[in-house]
């Protein structure tokens, strides 16, 4: 079963935060959200928890009691402590109090030992995998995680992507949002958003190719509006191809759609 | 002579240790990146470096004197809040500065110019709180995450002007735990356990350590066959990754769970490799590999 | 259902603050409204003149607490002991028999207006109300609002201000900044002196104007007297702000300290009417002793030498509360030992 929006749009008001938007999230796989501040990947998430209603466009979704959806910076009840958080959304659920899948969750987290420990008290990675397995509890057929590793080391980061990938393994379907491009890779299809609209779309790996003309890589940029720094050097992005060319990662080609679409400046 | 240096600087608190006899140069037109997982130490590392907390042992100078108000000046410093007041406009922000500092005030960066800084979107807070941390023109800056969460071009645009101040002669110290971030820096320094654990390039701190890759059409049980045998498995695209992981080991356990695959043996990512570092410093952290780059 | 309210039941458990405003302040009510709120004033101090002084504070009845006896006062004198809050009743004991009221201190007044007349052996007095003959409640409460309003500006307000400094996470970018630990806390304090000191010429300019209050006392003591007050309540808020990181715990804790003062301070009842169990803390309040300054120097034209207590508790709180509030303050913005560390030799 593959969810997801087609030709999605939503509007606030006035505002556009949405538009022409086409995500399939397929059951067993990750998909990701990329983008900065203000690229709309909140709300396209909150869409796809059924929270926000399209203003056009169609949205498939499973029953409410199959989604999980994990708000950014949330990770429980504060003032919980882990065993009761997650006894309060088993039985919000309609879990048994004691299901073998909360202790499932706590061993693979980690979390076991910190059981009696107030939510709060948690640190931030500790606090994200509680969240993210708030949201695993009810076993959801669709999985929405908004930004659940920003602000947290690469060490729990790596865990939390452990935990998800895990979900991911057993057949549910994962969308996840991050502002950063190093994320995406992660994910067997990435969209990277930018004020609302689609900048560029695939599987990580294959985006690459996407890109019109070559990277090059140089110490003095031709052009500095087509160049950004890559450490002590520069990357400038020849429209027109240049054999030079070197391979671009994720980044160059998310760059070099900001340029192409006229972005610079922006959020 | 470098603009900042540490010296076996410890900084304990009660019987922990939060920062191990660490030393740290950064030179002046250098970008120095801090790396780290969280109680690293890279938090209590740059407030011993600010003056804002005093190290238990070990000396701290900044253009070759103790820090004092007289350094202060000399200091420029993005929080990772930004440390802006959000109730004013960005020239307001930028006269307040100046004035504590006894500079005249710069003006607002594009798209800053109206406005209450709390209503602007993130890509200019960021650009603002950077233009009011060089208005004064330091010969340190430190920086905490300073293009977190903006737009890849937005987050390119600031490093074209953090390079800039590099090349003007500042010292510029970096701490992130990002990627994307880590790979703008001359020279990284990663931190476990309060202790410098690797030190160079990208290349450098990834040093010999390797990651096995899992290429298959069953990601998924290949997945959940690894993570069963406690193997430390993650994901990429289709491909199954596992840092600091034998190759042969993974290939009897895969082949136990009739899961056919084709394994490889590749370079370890800076992720990669800081994770190894980092493990058995926090709690539930992944199994552990060696150590890339210990010294 | 069910699952909801188990889960809010634990996390009001653990809120304390919440829970301690919950209990604590109907608790507190209770207490005051219980032992406090007496506005039948059983002890009034009095004062008795003239030559007959003797013979005639003998026959007073129990309530009246004869603190003064003096054969050779004159009517002059009473009024004076009266105005410089001596005592409420003076009783001028020279025919034809004059009792002279303070109709600043309302409740003790009434209570004595009831008293004299039959209780007293020696026929039908005269009974004079001075300086608020009508028993005007505008006359006695409006001074008393100048002082609430003032501690509401200045704890609710300041605290909120500095705390958001924490909050926000500019307090440590000050902290880098070449600027002096005083510079700061100067800095921070200044305008809200000057908020204060503008609400305070509004509403006393309002009240004197509005409600016919009269003034009849120095401008230079009421003053001074403001000052004192709003440095005192001023540091209060810093030394909430420094106690407090989120502006939703300065707030909780502010109002923590605003109702005993509004309850306690003797602005609504008598603190001759508390016991002692809870008149000591009107005593640390420095609303009590301002309500004393402006009810005197409004109503009564008292003299800066009679308000020597209230002017010395005044400074005495107010540098307490402010320097416990700057040490606290500095600690945020020159953490402990920062000396420490500009001397290479010490830190090694």
């Amino acid at each position: 079963m593959t969810w997801g929006v087609a030709g999605l749009a939503v509007w606030f008001g006035a505002r556009c935060a949405l538009e022409g938007i086409d995500l399939e999230v397929p059951e067993g796989q990750i998909t990701a959200v990329v983008g900065g501040d203000g690229a709309g990947k909140s709300t396209l998430l909150r869409v796809m928890a059924g929270l926000v209603p399209p203003s056009r466009g169609a949205v498939r979704l499973p029953d409410r009691r199959q989604l999980g959806y994990l708000p950014t910076r949330a990770g429980g009840f504060g003032d919980l402590t882990v065993e009761e958080n997650l006894e309060f959304v088993a039985s919000a659920a309609r879990l048994h109090r004691s299901t073998p899948r909360v202790d499932e969750l706590l061993q693979r987290t980690g979390l076991a030992s910190f059981r009696r420990r107030l939510a709060r008290d948690l640190s931030g990675g500790m606090r994200q995998k509680l969240g993210v397995s708030l949201a695993l509890l009810p076993s959801p057929r669709l999985l929405v995680l908004d930004e659940p590793t920003t602000g947290i080391d690469p060490v729990s980061r790596s865990d939390l992507w452990r935990l998800i990938a895990a979900a991911a393994a057993q057949g549910t379907a994962v969308l996840a949002s991050s502002a950063y491009l190093d994320e995406a890779e992660r994910a067997a299809w990435v969209l990277v958003l930018h004020e609302g609209r689609t900048l560029v779309a695939g599987p990580p790996a294959e985006v690459t190719g996407t890109l019109p003309g070559a990277v090059v890589e140089v110490d003095a940029p031709a052009d500095p509006a087509r160049a950004w720094r890559r450490g002590s050097r520069w990357r400038e992005w020849r429209p027109e191809g240049d054999p030079a060319a070197v391979a671009p990662g994720l980044e160059d080609v998310v760059i070099v759609a900001s340029l192409a679409a006229g972005a610079e400046g922006a959020g | 002579m470098s603009l900042l240096e540490a010296r076996s600087l410890t900084r304990r608190f009660g019987s922990f240790t939060a920062v191990d006899g660490v030393d740290l140069t950064v030179d002046g037109g250098e970008i120095v990146g801090v790396l780290g997982a969280n109680g690293a130490g890279k938090t209590t590392l740059m407030r011993m470096i600010l003056g804002l907390l005093r190290p238990s042992s070990g000396t701290v100078l900044l253009f070759g004197r103790p820090p004092s108000r007289g350094t202060r000046r000399s200091i420029g410093y993005v929080p990772q809040g930004m440390g802006l007041y959000r109730d004013l406009t960005a020239a307001e922000n930028l006269a307040f500065a100046a004035a504590a500092f006894g500079v005249p005030a710069g003006p607002p960066p594009p798209g800053t110019e109206t406005g209450l800084v709390g209503r602007m979107p993130l890509g200019p807070q960021r650009r603002l709180a950077f233009a009011v941390a060089r208005q004064h023109h330091p010969r340190l800056l430190v920086l905490d995450e300073p293009t977190s969460g903006v737009a890849p071009l937005t987050r390119v645009r600031l490093w074209d002007q953090i390079r800039e101040q590099a090349a003007a002669g500042a010292a510029i110290l970096v701490t992130t735990h990002y990627m994307d971030e880590a790979r703008q820096a001359d020279r990284l320094v990663l931190l476990a356990g309060g202790r410098v654990v690797g030190e160079g390039r990208e290349q450098d701190i990834v040093g010999e350590a390797t990651a096995v890759v899992v290429h298959t059409g069953d990601w998924s049980g290949a997945f959940a066959a690894l993570e069963a045998a406690g193997l430390a498995a993650s994901l990429a695209g289709r491909e199954v990754r596992l840092p600091g992981a034998g190759p042969d080991e993974v290939r009897r356990t895969l082949a136990a769970a009739g899961v056919a695959a084709d394994i490889t043996s590749a370079p370890a990512t800076l992720e990669e490799a800081m994770v190894l570092a980092g493990a058995g410093a926090g709690p539930g952290a992944a199994a552990v590999g060696g150590v890339p780059g210990a010294r | 259902m069910q699952a909801m309210i188990r889960k809010e039941f634990r996390q009001l458990r653990r809120d304390r603050r919440t829970l301690a405003l919950m209990i604590v302040v109907p608790l507190l009510l209770l207490v005051v409204f219980g032992y406090v709120a007496r506005f039948d004033v059983k002890e009034i101090p009095t004062a008795v003149v003239g030559v007959q002084a003797e013979a005639v504070a003998a026959l007073l009845p129990e309530t009246f607490d004869v603190r003064i006896v003096d054969r050779a006062g004159s009517r002059a004198t009473a009024e004076d002991l009266l105005r410089r809050s001596r005592a409420i009743i003076g009783v001028v004991a020279e025919p034809p028999l004059t009792i002279l009221v303070d109709g600043s201190e309302m409740f003790a007044a009434q209570s004595a207006l009831r008293r004299t007349g039959s209780a007293l052996p020696f026929g039908e007095p005269q009974v004079e109300i001075l300086f608020n003959p009508d028993l005007s409640t505008a006359a006695i409460m409006v001074p008393a609002l100048i002082g609430m309003v003032l501690t509401a500006v200045g704890t609710v307000i300041t605290s909120l201000g500095v705390v958001r400094e924490r909050q926000e996470g500019t307090l440590e970018q000050l902290a880098v900044m070449p600027l002096r630990p005083r510079d700061v806390i100067v800095g921070k304090i200044a305008p809200y002196f000057l908020v204060g000191v503008i609400d305070m010429a509004v509403i006393t300019a309002a009240g004197l104007l509005l409600f016919d209050v009269p003034f009849r006392g120095s401008w230079l003591v009421f003053i001074a007297g403001a000052v004192l007050f709003l440095l005192a309540v001023l540091g209060m808020g810093v030394l909430i702000s420094t106690l407090s990181q989120t502006q939703g715990e300065a707030i909780q804790l502010a109002i923590m300290t605003m109702l005993p003062q509004v309850m306690l301070s003797g602005m609504i009842f008598p603190l001759t009417s508390m016991p002692w169990g809870v008149r000591w803390i009107s005593y640390l309040l420095p609303l009590t002793y301002f309500i004393q300054i402006v009810r005197g120097v409004f109503l009564k034209a008292t003299p800066i030498d009679a308000l020597g207590i209230p002017f010395l508790a005044l400074a005495l709180l107010a540098a307490v509360v402010l320097s416990l509030a700057i040490l606290r303050f500095r600690r945020d913005l020159a953490p402990s030992g920062r000396r420490a560390a500009e001397a290479p030799g010490a830190a090694a």
